[in-house]
């Protein structure tokens, strides 16, 4: 029954051409993935590619390790001595270009530099980290907090209460020093890219699920199934499973191979460095590493999306039409845009539980707004998406059985 | 065996598609005769269980049909009016599928299509695509589907509709052929598809039961005479106005009309033996529906 209900999704010309888009759409990403970073070589000329990456691998693996204040020291030192050289100091941006080259094993580690040694928490100057002495090294791990506090005494005063601020204060100085930090290149390009090819895989995959239901009215054959023996039940169940299925193997061989891909491509190194050891995450208040990022991501993509999907065969089921439930995800996606314009505080905290936050679970780990009381306690958004969309997950099956199963033709 | 019907009533709003219908089954072939919205398809998506009757019951052997659930479907066999498909599916995928649905174990599924293709003539096109297929052709895969589990009640809602007179005449072989230890319900309005068929009639209009019997009884039962009689040009006009007129067909100085009237119309009319047709438009026709019986 199964192989039958996969069949009239993917012997359509339709259904095919949605995971030809698909396949274009993991080639596609993989060779934005690759070309996105550059590699400048001794000539100061920016190079792309395979080998390119190969180098800037090489070249940062050697700052590898602790980043404790001996590393940050030789950090600043190294910076400091390549920003006094004449290339560095050169008006031509050729030749600046040449010193920039010099500065890229390190550069991560730069960048971080100029994070926790920032005017302020939210203020951001790309070349702080040259104004700095290797004297200056351990305020790095303490500076962390303390843009923190003075942020949510002045001017994010309002934006938090009491327990918020004290909650995120306990997030920060939770994270331990030093952290260890490695070139995490093939983590961070999965971040960036996932969110955008997830949420594509959702709208094509709206549109292959859409007729698993109302097709049957559509095409007419809702007689002779409801009118057989098992087509109020186990067919019911057999066309659920197909569309669990096809959500479950397309997303997972989309999202797999991707991974796949990025991670031949840049290595898998800096799996078990936590978040905060590069610049994305430098932030973040969630005690994570690069794979459990990604976990989350990969993870919470799937659920946001199952669960949005089920919600499409709903109203197909129910609405008894293909256009309206292949519209579902654009609707639940783009709703949370239009509120967010709105910028309220309590809308921020639907938003947040809204089913996108779990499509762009990169936003959502980085996100403050997201913070939520229960029981007495601060929770932030993460858990509690994984756990409400989890229940639905779940709740969510049965009642489409219910709903179909029970079509009183008309 | 039997299925029995009992004060059966559906409404849509206002509208009684089926009103009060009772009627017991047992083995045999019956056709449904009646007009376009007569209330046929409604009656047999009931007996289907596609439709909830607004009032009445149905049962099968004393058993309430919807009570029986999966036990009910597992011994029908439907072929609805307006049978749809899955246009991409071949017939063996087709009817593969709908085996599957009807929890026939895939090794009993493929001996019993294969069997029934043979019987239909359809064994050269199992491989096609059935939107590649013929009208005709697609509603023998719809008789098909009803007949692979060898089904204790068949309900073939106008299975002639678009088939070709030779078609028909074929298919009308295979519904005797098909009869057996079941109860067939076929309905249609072209009254030719059921006469020689049926065992019974079952003449059905505004959604209720006119009348019932053996095709032979109707026709003996029938209140008025059949008349065949000569007109000319002048008095055709006059003639299709005031009597029900089942043919009309012309000669080179008027017409000869098969007309129905209790006493002889016309001088020198001269009485017939009284035909199916005749009695359907004994009941439906002023004149409108003339063209349909007489096909
Ligand atoms: N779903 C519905 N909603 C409202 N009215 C309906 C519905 N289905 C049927 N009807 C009405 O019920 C009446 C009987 O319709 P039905 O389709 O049963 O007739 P039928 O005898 O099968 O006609 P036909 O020969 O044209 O197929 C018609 O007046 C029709 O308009
Ligand atoms: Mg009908």
């Amino acid at each position: 029954m199964l192989r039958y209900e996969l069949k009239k999704v993917f012997g359509r010309a339709g259904g095919r051409i949605a995971l030809a888009i698909l396949a274009a759409l993991l080639v596609g990403a993989s060779i934005l993935a690759v070309r996105s970073v550059p590699w400048v070589n001794e000539a100061g000329v920016e190079e792309r590619g395979f080998a390119a990456i190969r180098r800037l691998r090489a070249a940062q693996r050697e700052w590898a390790g602790p980043l404790d204040e001996a590393k940050l020291r030789a950090v600043i030192a190294e910076n400091a001595r390549i920003a006094a050289t004449p290339e560095a100091q050169s008006e031509d941006w050729r030749v600046s270009n040449i010193a920039y080259g010099w500065r890229q094993g390190f550069e991560p580690i730069r960048e971080l530099l100029n994070c926790a040694f920032a005017e302020g928490f939210r203020s951001f100057d790309a070349c702080r980290a040259d104004r700095l002495t290797p004297d200056d090294a351990p305020d790095f791990y303490p500076n962390r907090v303390r843009l923190l506090k003075d942020w949510l005494a002045e001017e994010g005063a309002e934006l938090f209460s009491q327990p918020e601020k004290d909650f995120l204060i306990a997030r920060y100085e939770a994270l331990e020093a030093p952290m260890e930090y490695d070139y995490a290149l093939g983590w961070t390009r999965l971040f960036r890219y996932l969110p955008t090819i997830q949420m594509i895989a959702l709208l094509v995959l709206g549109y292959l699920v859409a007729g698993i239901f109302a097709g049957e009215f559509q095409q007419r054959a809702d007689a002779v199934l409801f009118s057989s023996k098992l087509g109020r039940s186990r067919a019911v169940r057999a066309k659920v499973g197909a569309g669990i299925a096809i959500v479950t193997l397309v997303y997972w061989a989309l999202v797999g191979l991707f991974t796949a891909i990025v991670l031949l491509c840049f290595g898998a190194d800096g799996a078990r460095c936590p978040v905060q050891a590069s610049f994305e995450g430098w932030k973040c208040f969630y005690g994570i590493t690069n794979l459990q990022k990604y976990g989350l991501i990969a993870l919470g993509g799937y659920l946001g999306g199952l669960v949005i999907l089920l919600a499409a065969m709903w109203v197909s089921a129910k609405a008894r039409s293909t256009a309206l439930a292949a519209m579902v995800p654009f609707a639940l996606l783009f709703a949370p845009s239009l509120l967010l314009n709105l910028s309220s505080a309590s809308v921020d905290k639907v938003v947040g539980l809204m089913p996108y936050a779990l499509l762009d679970m990169d936003t959502t780990l980085s996100a403050f707004n997201y913070l939520y009381r229960l029981a007495g306690r601060v929770v932030p958004s993460a858990p509690l998406l994984f756990a409400l969309y989890g229940a639905l997950a779940l709740a969510l099956p049965p009642l489409l059985y219910r709903t179909y199963r029970r079509a009183d033709l008309t | 065996m039997e299925l029995k019907l009992e004060n059966l009533t559906k409404r849509f709003r206002e509208t009684a598609a089926v009103d009060g219908v009772s009627c017991a089954l047992t083995e045999g072939v019956y056709g449904l005769l009646g007009v376009n919205g007569a209330g046929k398809t409604t009656l047999m998506r009931m007996l289907c269980t596609l439709l909830r009757p607004t009032s009445g019951a149905i049962s099968w052997n004393g058993r309430d049909i919807f009570a029986l659930d999966a036990e009910y479907r597992a011994i029908l066999g439907y072929l609805p009016q307006d049978f749809g498909f899955y246009p991409e599916f071949s017939v063996d995928d087709y009817l593969g599928y709908v085996a599957s649905i009807k929890g026939l174990r895939p090794a009993a599924a493929r001996a019993r299509s294969g069997e029934l293709l043979r019987a239909l003539g359809l064994e050269k096109y199992r491989g096609r695509k059935m939107r590649k297929l013929s009208g005709g052709m697609r509603r023998r895969v719809g008789i098909a589907q009803a007949m692979l589990n060898d089904p204790r009640i068949l309900v073939l809602d106008e299975p002639t509709a678009g088939l070709d007179p030779g078609e028909r005449i074929r298919f009308r072989n295979l519904i005797s052929e098909l009869a057996g230890e079941r109860i067939v319900l076929l309905s249609t309005h072209i009254v030719s598809d059921v006469a020689c068929i049926a065992n019974q009639i079952l003449l059905m209009k505004d959604g209720r039961i006119l009348l019932r019997g053996a095709p032979e009884e109707l026709t003996r039962a029938l209140p008025e005479k059949v008349w065949r009689c000569q007109v000319g040009r002048a008095e055709l006009e006059r003639c299709l106005r005031e009597y029900r007129v089942s043919n009309v067909r012309t000669t080179p100085g008027g017409a000869e009309l098969r007309v129905l009237a209790p006493e002889q119309p016309l001088p020198g009319a001269v009485p017939e033996e009284a035909t199916l047709e005749d009695v359907f438009l004994h009941y439906f026709g002023e004149k409108g529906d003339g063209e349909d019986a007489a096909l």
